[in-house]
């Protein structure tokens, strides 16, 4: 019984993460009102963490708009794109990460497109100018969007130096994305400010 | 009808206008809403008119507005309803098509084609993005008009330089457009190529400027102020605005770029290489027209913009063989600022036209150049997402030594106070 208690203890510790803390980041723009839709992503020790297994991702077509406007998936991650609408939807990207089409037929549910790289994927759909939307791929197991009080938290991170990246799709930033380098504690909550300045978003094109 | 002139008057007749159509208007909570079928959509505009000064050029006279009035008195003109039709829809997965077609009371052919094109734009494999459209369209000229109908967007009456435009500047053609982002901006070019607009300039001409909201139909043809002495045997009373007379094709050219600021900037030159020699057998001739139109766009904040265009241009018609002298050598200027403010559902707009056409030729003189501003206010209130009730008025101020021809003074000025109820379905 007396060598039961140590033996427990040792148990119970070991159980424990060694060290880990907790992170929030808050997203502000220069008059301090809170940016939603950034992608914070953290690399405890400069390295990415090991994801686990892709789930499946969506994003929505419904009322002339894709929804969500960011999506952050895992690298290898299947994404949806049903369409809710009446009318047909061409969805597409030029970017080199994942080059793809879709031709969705109105109320057109199951089409899925595969991200095996990290990296932004803008979306457009080639027949309704002023829908856009960004997928993030990220290749870290930390990877969080910012809601809509500009929060995005993260818990039992490890090791104490830890690489934070803040990337939005207007971010006045070369790729429009910002790095940080912040110290979590073993145990508690620590708070980190990025302030950002964003551009104004595209005016639609004209649609002729 | 007679009200009697005057500016207390024209307060009454206005609010008075305003409140029949307010009261007449569709109970506001729980509006009826008409459903057309898939990629239709139509336009209906029910008006009522009051209007001073002289006859509408419409009416073979020298007035620049569609509404003519009886003199010092103002008129009252219901007009019948004008309409639009329009089918706006895929026809493949990278082409568009858009067909309209309006009735309007005023026109040869009340019921016309107004435009009908089909757009090809792949999808886009690189930062370049590109496109085609061709068949009977405006060219994008107008910052007023909008849509597969071409309404002008808050007001009822578009600017002298788009009213022209949209009466003597569509073409049958071919454009290819390519854009791209350039320093957080957007940069567009297009060039066209085009038949079948031989006769544009025959208004400026003939007409000069004028401010009103009525499209050119393909099929139609527009009325002519009275020609002087040396023109009558050489032109008929009227223009065919759609029309190709000497086998000539004719280009133009478009500059776009809208900055990371709210700033859009765009340039427009047209050439129709027209041959002022032509001519068809009903004496409509190939008028060599060329003009420039700078445009800018400014929006201060969401519910403010401003709005500015410029032109300059010249239009040649008819030579004798081996002379040099052109009969007809028009030079035209025109320029606006609009701005317009959003408060909830009512848009307030207003807006100053400078116009001035200069004659050249040898058989049309002096006398037939003229000089002019306009000054326009216009209140649009959107009752529901399908019902609008638009209130305007439009003065105008023109000076035209030609008016003595059919015994009007030279120096004339005009209101024309209009309430209309816009229902797009």
């Amino acid at each position: 019984m007396r060598a039961l208690v140590p033996a427990l203890l040792a148990l119970l510790f070991a159980a424990a993460p060694a060290a880990a803390g907790d992170l929030v980041v808050q997203v502000r723009a220069a008059n301090g009102a809170p940016v939603p839709n950034a992608v914070v992503t953290l690399y405890p020790g400069g390295r990415p963490s090991p994801l686990g297994p892709a789930g499946s991702y969506q994003i929505a077509q419904r009322d002339l708009q894709f929804s969500p406007f960011v999506l952050v998936v895992p690298v290898g991650a299947d994404v949806s794109f049903p369409n809710f609408d009446d009318v047909r939807h061409h969805v597409y990207s030029f970017s080199p990460v994942r080059r793809f089409e879709l031709r969705l037929y109105a109320r057109e549910q199951a089409r899925n497109v595969r991200f095996d790289r990290p990296g932004i994927v803008p979306l457009g759909c080639n027949i309704h100018d002023n829908m856009i939307a960004f997928i993030n791929v990220v290749d870290t197991a930390f990877a969080s969007r910012t809601d809509g009080a500009g929060q995005a938290r993260f818990t039992a991170i490890p090791g104490s130096q830890v690489l934070v990246r803040v990337w939005h799709p207007y971010l006045r930033a070369p790729a429009n994305q910002l790095e940080l380098r912040v110290a979590v504690p073993d145990h508690g909550v620590v708070s980190q400010a990025v302030p950002v300045n964003l551009r104004p978003p595209p005016r639609p094109g004209s649609a002729y | 009808m007679d009200i009697g002139s005057g500016p207390r008057r024209i307060a009454a007749a206005l609010a008075a206008a305003w409140m029949s159509l307010a009261w007449s208007a569709p109970a506001l909570a729980d509006p009826p809403r008409l459903e057309l079928p898939a990629n239709l959509s139509a336009v209906i505009d029910f008006r009522i008119v009051l209007t001073d000064g002289e006859r509408s050029f419409t009416d073979g006279g020298f007035g620049k507005s569609r509404f003519g009035g009886g003199g010092e008195d103002f008129d009252v003109h219901a007009v019948p309803a004008a309409a639009q039709l329009v089918w706006h829809g895929p026809i493949a997965w990278n082409v568009a098509g858009s067909v309209a077609v309006a009735y309007q009371d005023e026109q040869d052919q009340p019921v016309d084609l107004i435009q009908a094109f089909a757009t090809w734009r792949p999808v886009p494999r690189g930062a370049t993005r590109f496109s085609v459209r061709a068949g009977l369209f405006w060219p994008e000229i107008s910052l007023e008009h909008h849509g597969p109908a071409w309404q002008v967007s808050d007001m009822i009456t578009p600017s002298a330089i788009n009213s022209w435009i949209g009466e003597e500047v569509k073409v049958v053609g071919i454009e290819g457009t390519a854009s791209r982002e350039l320093a957080g901006g957007r940069l567009s070019a297009t060039i066209g190529l085009f038949g079948f607009n031989d006769t544009s300039g025959t208004l400026l001409a003939f007409r000069g400027w004028a401010l009103h909201d009525q499209q050119s139909g393909a099929f139609s043809r527009t009325t002519l102020p009275p020609l002087g002495p040396d023109m009558a045997g050489a032109q008929p009373q009227w223009t065919t605005p759609t029309l190709e007379a000497d086998h000539r094709i004719g280009y133009y050219g478009r500059l776009e770029y809208q900055m990371v600021a709210p700033v859009t900037l765009s340039a427009f030159y047209y050439d129709n290489r027209g041959d002022p020699m032509a001519f068809t057998d009903d004496l409509q001739w190939g008028w060599r027209t060329r003009f420039l139109n700078l445009g800018a766009r400014l929006d201060l904040g969401r519910h403010t913009r401003l709005l500015a265009q410029a032109m300059t241009g010249t239009t040649l018609m008819g030579q004798d063989p081996g002379d040099p002298d052109i009969w007809v050598d028009t030079r035209f200027r025109s320029a606006y600022l609009r701005l317009t403010h959003e408060i909830g559902p009512v848009a307030l707009s207003g807006r100053l036209d400078l116009f001035e056409t200069r004659q050249r030729g040898e058989y049309v003189y002096p006398e037939d150049g003229e000089t002019g501003w306009s000054l326009t206010g216009a209140a649009d209130w959107h009752l529901t997402d399908q019902a609008q009730l638009i209130l305007e008025w439009l003065h105008i101020e023109s000076d035209r030594l030609a008016r003595l021809r059919v015994g009007v003074p030279p120096r004339q000025d005009q209101n024309v106070v209009q309430a209309s109820m816009r229902l797009t379905l």
